[in-house]
């Protein structure tokens, strides 16, 4: 028997979303044709919300319902330290260390050649034009250590050393709770390298 | 290949799913190999730190059915280029070789042929890692990947009458003087070498008898020599249009990674100078 076109055509629109093959919409589909009016109604109003409600910081470009966001406006941060991430997700993991008091910039991804995504691709400029605002002394460069990450790091250092801004990178080391015997000899040598003295 | 042991490079990794990856590495027994990395973007402890660009990599792959796409099952990391991620030039032109590699790679061959493409890579980016790349290693890294891919343009010889371009370039230039005898050689991109005997009207891409020279001392150079072979003004120009060209004869589109690399070789106030030699071998094509 041919599927209802309603139901196909939910299919093809969940098929769309990345990591969703053909059974996990189909199965999704059968869910929501099965589920209470008020699950689907929520769920369209939420979908439809968030895409009207969120827009983009106009300083650290996170995404947030205000402009500025919340972290930017906050005036107990330390303005003059600015932490560079790759995307949003990876400012909401800096920000559950609970270690970090100056404010963000998201990039908007990292510099992937071979992707065909460049410096034009990425908000570079606007860091650029951020650092050379007068407010900044230090810039932490936390994008992801892989080598996409590290090079964009390097770039952004080139391209803000004329500032004279302190430049950080993010350090490299074993993770909490990792075996030494599993890790690979790279992350061990580089966590030997960045060893701290026992105080 | 029921289960493979062998040495592998990164050249393109896609994520697919939920957690996988798709991978086209580059190995010494397979050439260009498509394998599925299941779990990769999950698993910590099954590929740590290892599925990554620049990262020299002994991998073992399995084909559970003859059908399937192999899957990767464990990769240990050998080496790791860090001089490559820590320097843009590096790492544009890193780029730039694993795409080109990517596009162009067999997916089989003799076992001779597959070793030395392998070896190449490897060398290069052993190579890119120490040295801070400019336009003419650029330009020779480019030609000793079409060698190793079996590409290599001819440059000793017309290719059509099979004279040594010596005696082209003397042919050419009898009674005429040093510039004409540079008129008198050209290019033939589709044929691939140096034609002393064209058509009149035939469009060729302008090249000295100095410059092809350097080219083939550039082949038998091995990789980590080829810093010490200066090329440089005219040369640099001619070899880098007919080589570029070579190149995008043979892969067919601009590689993505290409914009990248032409912005890092060419910063402003250094590198107009490409630019510029890249613009004077043009209009001397279109002379041509």
């Amino acid at each position: 028997m041919k599927t209802p076109p309603p139901i196909e055509r939910l299919v093809a629109n969940l098929k769309r979303l990345p990591g969703i093959g053909e059974k996990s919409a189909t199965r999704l589909a059968f869910f929501l044709l099965s589920a209470p009016d008020t699950l689907v109604t929520e769920l369209a109003d939420a979908m439809t919300r968030m895409k009207q409600e969120i827009v983009l910081c106009s300083e650290c470009f996170d995404l947030t319902e205000v402009s500025p966001c919340s972290l930017c406006q906050d005036e107990r941060r330390d303005p003059a330290l600015l932490c560079v991430v790759e995307e949003p997700a990876d400012r909401a993991a800096v920000e559950r260390t609970g270690g970090w008091r100056g404010r963000y910039f998201v990039l908007g991804g990292a510099l992937s050649p071979i992707d065909g995504i460049g410096p034009e691709n990425l908000r570079i400029a606007e860091l650029e034009a951020r650092a050379r605002s007068g407010t900044l002394k230090e810039v932490v460069l936390a994008t992801n250590p892989n080598a996409e990450g590290d090079a964009t790091a390097h770039y952004i250092a080139e391209r803000l050393r004329p500032t004279g801004l302190r430049l950080t990178r993010i350090a490299y080391g074993m993770p909490m709770g990792g075996d030494l015997e599993y890790a690979d000899h790279v992350t061990v040598g580089r966590s030997l390298k960045n060893r701290q003295e026992l105080s | 290949m029921k289960t493979l042991h062998t040495e592998a490079l990164l050249l393109r990794s896609v994520d697919v799913g939920e957690s996988d990856r798709i991978l086209h590495l580059l190995t010494p027994r397979t050439g260009r190999l498509t394998v599925v990395a299941k779990g990769a973007r999950r698993s910590k402890k099954r590929f740590p730190g290892t599925l990554d660009f620049f990262n020299h990599l002994r991998v073992q792959v399995e084909r559970r059915r003859p059908t399937s796409m192999p899957q990767l099952q464990l990769a240990r990391l050998e080496r790791t280029f860090d001089g490559i991620r820590r320097e843009s030039r590096r790492f544009a032109l890193g780029c730039y070789l694993l795409e080109l590699l990517d596009r162009l790679s067999p997916e089989g061959g003799r076992a001779g042929d597959l070793k030395a493409l392998f070896d190449f890579a490897l060398g290069s980016l052993t190579l890119l890692d120490e040295t801070r790349p400019d336009a003419a290693l650029r330009t020779l890294l480019e030609l000793q990947a079409l060698d190793a891919l079996g590409l290599r343009p001819e440059l000793g010889r017309c290719v059509r009458c099979g004279t040594p371009i010596g005696a082209a370039r003397s042919r050419g230039s009898s009674g005429s003087g040093g510039q004409s005898s540079a008129a008198a050689l050209g290019f033939h991109i589709a044929d691939g070498g140096p034609v002393c005997c064209a058509e009149p009207g035939e469009m060729l891409l302008p090249v000295h008898a100095g410059t092809l020279r350097a080219l083939e001392g550039g082949l038998r150079l091995g990789l980590p020599q080829l810093g010490r072979l200066s090329l440089g003004g005219q040369a640099l120009a001619e070899a880098r249009a007919l080589v570029g060209r070579f190149l995008r004869f043979h892969v067919g589109i601009e590689l993505r990674s290409e914009a990248f690399l032409e912005e890092r070789l060419t910063p402003a106030g250094a590198g107009g100078r490409l630019a510029h030699r890249d613009s004077n071998a043009d209009s001397n094509a279109r002379r041509a």
